[in-house]
C-alpha cells in the first residue's frame, strides 16, 4: 500500500470544470438510479473538491478500495445483475465517484471525462428524446471544456476555454450531421439494447385479471400516434386492436402469446368492404412483440417484420425496443374467419367446469328466454344498460368466482369487467366469445392532425363468432358507458374520474401546450428519429443517389468528411495571419534574391546591406530603404508602418 | 561591428533627454576621437545601470574616457587609485574622533560620488577590491555598523592593466561578473593620432566641457531605455546565443542566467543610444563582446586566442532569427 499523498491544488483549474461534466452526464440517469448511488456520486464529488481546496491528502487505499468493494455489491444487490443499461450506468456513477477519490494527476482525470462520455451516451440507450440533443450539445461542450482546461495556462480563463471548445464542436457538428445522415442504416440492428427489466414500462399485458387495465387508465403516457392518409374515422369506430385472448381460466384470461402465421392465409379468410382507411402508426416501445392497428388490418408494412396471427392480430418478430413507425391500411367493415372448423370453435367455447356457476346459470336463463342468438347477444347488453351497472375506475375487489360477483355483487366495474363477464356469458350460451385488448379512441392533436393514443385509451372488448357472418366486435363497455366509446377515454377520465381521483383539471391552456409540444414531438420522431432505412433510401434518391446502397453511403460519407476536414484546415489556414516579423522576413528574402548574395550565418542586415551596397548592382538609397524598413518591421515595436514600407521598397525593386 | 549610419537617421523621438544625449554623445567622440564604437558601449552601460571595467594598457586614454563620462553627463567624480596597501576605509571612508564635539564623525570617503574611477583595480588586495564590489552591488556601504546610502546614479568605471601581472590580484569570475561591459580602448588610427598631437590639450578641453545634462536627466534615460522593445525573435537570439556558449567545446563556462539579463540590458541600452525602434540584431551584437567576453571562460583545447575573438566565433557561428 503506497502511502497516500497529499495533493497540490494543481488540479483546482480543472476539477470544477470536471466536476461539472461529470454532474451534467449523470443527470440524465439521476431519476432512474437508487438515491444511495446519486448521493455516493455528490459526496465523493464534493469530497475530492474539498480534498483540492485544502491541499489535503487523498484517501488511503484501503478505505477507497473497501468502497469500491462496497459499491460494487450494492450495484449487484440493488439490480442482480452488471448488465444492462440500469446497472450499466449505475456502475459507470460509482465507477466515476471511485475513481475521483484516486484523482491526483492529469491521466486520472481524462479516465473520468472519458466515463462522462460512456454516461452521456448511455443515456440514449434509455431514450432518444428532443432535447437529448441540445443535452448532448451541452454535455459534450462542458466536457471539452474540462479537457481543454487541463491543459490550459494559468493565465487562460475559462471563458476562452469554453470558447476554444465551442469552435470545436462547431467543426464537428457538419461531421456529424453528415454521418447521421449518411451512414448506412440497416433493417435489422446488430445488436439488441439489454431491456431494461428493472424498470417497467407500463402498457398491456398479455393477460387480463380484473383490475389490470384500470391501473393503465390513469397513466398519460403515450402509446402510440397515428397520422391518417384520409380523414379520420369516428371515435366510435377507433378500435385499436392489438392482442387476443381467448383462455380463461375462471378468473384470468391469457393468450397464445405472438404466434405470426402465414398472413397472405390469414388475409384470405378476411373479407373486407366500404372504404380503406391508411395511417402510419408511431409505436412507442412496448418491449413487447404485439403491432397494433386499427380493427381490421388489411395491409401493413412487409419490411418491418410484421406478421399477422390466427386471430387477426399482428406481431413482430422481436419485441419493439425502439420506437417504430409502419403503415397499415385497414378495413372498418369486415367478416373474419366465416368458415371456422369445429376444434376452434371449441376452443371460444372452454369454460373452467365449477367457475362461476351463478353466471352460467344466468346464460341459459337468458337464453332460453331470448330464443335466437343476436337475441341474446342483445339481451345480456340489455342488461348491462338497464340494470345498476356501473362504470367506474375503482372497482371493488371481487371473490373467488370474479365473474359471478361482479355480475351479482358488485356490478361496478372497468372495461375489462364488463369484457370478462359478456365473453363468459357467451360461452356459457355455446358462443364463441374471444376478448380483444388494444386501445380505444385518442385525442386528435389539431395543430399536427394525428391522433395521440395513451396508455389511458387502453381498452378491452370481446369479439363473439355467429355462423355464417364469423367474428363481430361487440363491445359491452359502450353498453353501459357509451360516452366512453364516443368521447374516448381522456373525455370521461376529466370530467368524472379526475375529480373522483384528485387529478388536478388541466386548464384549457396547458392542455393546447401539451398538444403543441406532442406536436413537435411527433415532427422529431417522424424526421430525426424515424430516420431509418426507408427514410435514408428516399432522401438518398431524392439527392439523386439511384439504387443507394451501403457502399455508395460509405463513400459519400468518407467523401464528405475528407472534404470537410480539408475546408476546414484551409479555413483555418487562410485565418492564420503570419506574425508580422514573419511577413517582413518574407520580403526581405525576396530583397536578399534580388542582390544575388548570399547571407550568411550571423550577419545583420546591417552588415549584409554594407556588403550589397559594394557587391550587388542595386543602388544604395534602395538597399539603405529596404534595410531599415525591415528592421524596423521585424524588431521594432508593433504599430509602426514600417511593415507597408518594407512592401513599397521590395515592390520597386521588381 | 560596424553600425550602419542610415540606421542612425530614423526619426527620433525629440524630446529634450534625448537632444541632451546625442549631444553628450558628440562632445565625448569630440574628446575620445576615434571610439566612437566605444564611446557608445560605455554611454550604453551607464544608461544600462552596468558598470563598467576598461581593460588597456597604461596611456590608451582610460582616465580620460572615465572623466569625460562623469563631465559631460554632469555626475560628480571620485577617483580612487588601488594600489597594494589600499584598505577598505581608504574607499568607503572612516569615522573620526571630534575633539570638539567629543564624538565620532564619519568621513566619507571617496566612494560617495556618482562616478567612481578605480583605477588598476587589480592591484589592490581582494580585501579592498571586494569592498568597492560590495558598493557596486549593493549601492550602499557599511561603516561602523551605519548603513550609509551611495548617491544616485552610481557609476564605477574600473580600469585594470593586462600586461603588468606582477603584484597584481586578477579579479576572480564571480567578481568580473559584477561589470556588465568589459571594453578594450585599443591605439588610436594615424589619423586621429595625428590630431591628438597637433590639436589641443585634451586635458584643458575636459575643463572647458559643460555638462551636457543633469543627473535626474540620466535617470530618466536610465528608465527609457529600459523600456525599450525587443521583439520574440531577438529574444530568441539571446538565448540561441547564451546557449551556444554554453554547449561549445571551445568554451569552459558558458554564459550564465545574469549573463544573459545583462546582454538583454546592455543590448536595449544600446538600441537606445542609437536611436533604434527597437532593439537590432545590429546592438546585440555590437554589445556581444562587451557583455559576454570577461564572463565566458574559454576551453584549455581552444584555438581562439582573445576573447574577442572568442566572441566573434560565436556571433559567426550562431544564426540570427
Amino acid at each position: 500500500m503506497s502511502k497516500p499523498r497529499g495533493t497540490d491544488g494543481s488540479l483546482l483549474l480543472s476539477l470544477p470544470w470536471t466536476l461539472a461534466a461529470l454532474l451534467l452526464a449523470i443527470a440524465p440517469h439521476l431519476q432512474f438510479l437508487p438515491l444511495w448511488i446519486s448521493a455516493a456520486f455528490v459526496a465523493c464529488a464534493a469530497w475530492r473538491f474539498v480534498i483540492e481546496k485544502r491541499r489535503a491528502a487523498l484517501p488511503p487505499t484501503s478505505l477507497r478500495a473497501v468502497l469500491a468493494l462496497g459499491c460494487f455489491l450494492g450495484v449487484l444487490a440493488t439490480y442482480s445483475s452488471v448488465s444492462g443499461v440500469g446497472p450499466g450506468s449505475a456502475l459507470l456513477t460509482v465507477m466515476a465517484a471511485m475513481k475521483l477519490l484516486e484523482t491526483r494527476k492529469r491521466r486520472d482525470q481524462f479516465v473520468l471525462l472519458f466515463i462522462a462520455i460512456f454516461l452521456v451516451m448511455s443515456a440514449l440507450l434509455r431514450e432518444q428524446y428532443m432535447w437529448s440533443l441540445p443535452y448532448l450539445l451541452v454535455a459534450v461542450l462542458l466536457i471539452m471544456t474540462a479537457w481543454l482546461r487541463m491543459s490550459a495556462a494559468h493565465q487562460q480563463t475559462a471563458v476562452q476555454s469554453f470558447r476554444t471548445s465551442g469552435r470545436l464542436v462547431m467543426y464537428a457538428l457538419p461531421m456529424a450531421l453528415a454521418m447521421w445522415i449518411f451512414f448506412p442504416r440497416i433493417a435489422t440492428p446488430f445488436w439488441q439494447v439489454p431491456i431494461d427489466t428493472s424498470s417497467g414500462t407500463s402498457g398491456l399485458n398479455d393477460t387480463m385479471s380484473p383490475g389490470d387495465i384500470s391501473s393503465l387508465s390513469l397513466s398519460d403516457e403515450l402509446a402510440f400516434r397515428v397520422g391518417f392518409d384520409g380523414p379520420v374515422p369516428a371515435a366510435r369506430d377507433l378500435y385499436w386492436r392489438g392482442l387476443v385472448l381467448q383462455r380463461f381460466n375462471g378468473r384470468t384470461w391469457s393468450g397464445n402469446g405472438p404466434m405470426p402465421s402465414n398472413s397472405n392465409l390469414e388475409r384470405s379468410k378476411i373479407q373486407v368492404s366500404g372504404d380503406p382507411v391508411s395511417y402510419t402508426i408511431t409505436l412507442e416501445p412496448t418491449r413487447q412483440q404485439w403491432v397494433f392497428a386499427l380493427d381490421l388490418p388489411y395491409e401493413w408494412d412487409l419490411g418491418k417484420k410484421i406478421a399477422m396471427g390466427r386471430q387477426q392480430q399482428l406481431s413482430r418478430e422481436f419485441p419493439i425496443d425502439q420506437r417504430i413507425a409502419y403503415d397499415v391500411t385497414s378495413y372498418i367493415d369486415f367478416r373474419a374467419d366465416v368458415e371456422m372448423p369445429e376444434m376452434f370453435r371449441n376452443w371460444y367455447l372452454d369454460l373452467p367446469a365449477g367457475s362461476n356457476p351463478q353466471t352460467i346459470e344466468l346464460a341459459r336463463q337468458l337464453y332460453a328466454e331470448a330464443g335466437s342468438q343476436t337475441a341474446y347477444i342483445e339481451a345480456v347488453l340489455q342488461k348491462f344498460n338497464n340494470e345498476n351497472f356501473f362504470y367506474t375506475l375503482e372497482p371493488p375487489p371481487l371473490g373467488r368466482d370474479p365473474v359471478d360477483s361482479f355480475l351479482f355483487d358488485t356490478r361496478k366495474g372497468f372495461c375489462e369487467h364488463y369484457a370478462s363477464a359478456f365473453a363468459v356469458l357467451m360461452r356459457a350460451a355455446d358462443i364463441p366469445a374471444r376478448i380483444v385488448l388494444g386501445y380505444q379512441g385518442g385525442e386528435l392533436n389539431p395543430q399536427a392532425e394525428h391522433l395521440i393514443v395513451r396508455q389511458s385509451d387502453a381498452h378491452a372488448w370481446t369479439e363473439v363468432w355467429l355462423p355464417g357472418t364469423g367474428w363481430h366486435r361487440v363491445d359491452p363497455t359502450a353498453a353501459v358507458a357509451p360516452e366512453r366509446i364516443d368521447s374516448g377515454m381522456s373525455g370521461s377520465r376529466l370530467s368524472g374520474a379526475a375529480a373522483a381521483w384528485g387529478i388536478p383539471t388541466p386548464s384549457a391552456l396547458l392542455h393546447s401546450l401539451g398538444l403543441s409540444w406532442d406536436a413537435i414531438n411527433a415532427k422529431w420522431n417522424d424526421l430525426v428519429l424515424g430516420y431509418g432505412p426507408d427514410n435514408q433510401n428516399r432522401f438518398m434518391r431524392w439527392l439523386g443517389m439511384d439504387t443507394p446502397d451501403w457502399r455508395k453511403m460509405m463513400l459519400t460519407l468518407l467523401g464528405i468528411v475528407f472534404g470537410l476536414i480539408l475546408l476546414i484546415s484551409v479555413l483555418l489556414s487562410l485565418r492564420y495571419r503570419a506574425p508580422r516579423a514573419d511577413r517582413a522576413l518574407r520580403l526581405y528574402r525576396k530583397f536578399q534574391l534580388k542582390t544575388g548574395l548570399p547571407l550568411s550565418t550571423g550577419e545583420t542586415p546591417s552588415a549584409f546591406a554594407e556588403r550589397a551596397r559594394v557587391d550587388s548592382r542595386l543602388d544604395s538609397t534602395t538597399i539603405d530603404d529596404v534595410t531599415e524598413a525591415y528592421l524596423a518591421a521585424r524588431y521594432g515595436p508593433a504599430g509602426a508602418n514600417a511593415l507597408d514600407e518594407l512592401r513599397r521598397s521590395v515592390s520597386r525593386l521588381a | 561591428m560596424p553600425s550602419g549610419s542610415r540606421i542612425e537617421k530614423l526619426p527620433l523621438s525629440k524630446n529634450a533627454d534625448r537632444v541632451a544625449l546625442d549631444a553628450a554623445r558628440k562632445q565625448l567622440g569630440q574628446i575620445i576621437l576615434g571610439k566612437d564604437d566605444q564611446v557608445g558601449l560605455a554611454l550604453s552601460c551607464l544608461l544600462a545601470r552596468g558598470h563598467l571595467l576598461i581593460e588597456d594598457l597604461p596611456g590608451l586614454g582610460k582616465t580620460m574616457l572615465a572623466q569625460a563620462l562623469a563631465r559631460v553627463l554632469g555626475l560628480s567624480f571620485n577617483r580612487i587609485q588601488f594600489t597594494s596597501d589600499l584598505l577598505p576605509a581608504d574607499i568607503v571612508g572612516v569615522s573620526v574622533f571630534k575633539q570638539e564635539s567629543g564624538d565620532f564623525q564619519f568621513q566619507p570617503g571617496p566612494v560617495f560620488a556618482q562616478l567612481i574611477l578605480a583605477d588598476e583595480v587589480n592591484r589592490a588586495t581582494p580585501k579592498a577590491q571586494s569592498a568597492l564590489l560590495e558598493a557596486m552591488e549593493e549601492q550602499q556601504v557599511s561603516v561602523d555598523g551605519n548603513t550609509r546610502q551611495l548617491p544616485a546614479p552610481f557609476f564605477v568605471v574600473a580600469t585594470q592593466n593586462p600586461a603588468d601581472q606582477i603584484g597584481t590580484f586578477p579579479l576572480p569570475e564571480s567578481q568580473l561578473d559584477r561589470f556588465l561591459m568589459r571594453l578594450e580602448l585599443g591605439y588610436p588610427n594615424a589619423e586621429n593620432e595625428r590630431e591628438l598631437l597637433v590639436g589641443k590639450d585634451r586635458r584643458a578641453m575636459l575643463d572647458e566641457v559643460a555638462a551636457a545634462m543633469s543627473p535626474d536627466a540620466l535617470v530618466k534615460l536610465q528608465q527609457a531605455a529600459a523600456n525599450m522593445h525587443m521583439s520574440d525573435p531577438l529574444v530568441d537570439y539571446i538565448q540561441e546565443l547564451v546557449r551556444f556558449t554554453r554547449e561549445s567545446p571551445d568554451i569552459e563556462i558558458g554564459l550564465s542566467p545574469r549573463g544573459a539579463l545583462a546582454l538583454a540590458a546592455a543590448a536595449k541600452a544600446h538600441a537606445f543610444v542609437n536611436s533604434h525602434s527597437g532593439v537590432y540584431p545590429d546592438d546585440i551584437q555590437a554589445v556581444f563582446a562587451a557583455v559576454a567576453g570577461h564572463r565566458l571562460k574559454p576551453a584549455g583545447s581552444t584555438s581562439f586566442r582573445s576573447a574577442a575573438e572568442l566572441c566573434q566565433h560565436v556571433l559567426d557561428t550562431v544564426a540570427i532569427p
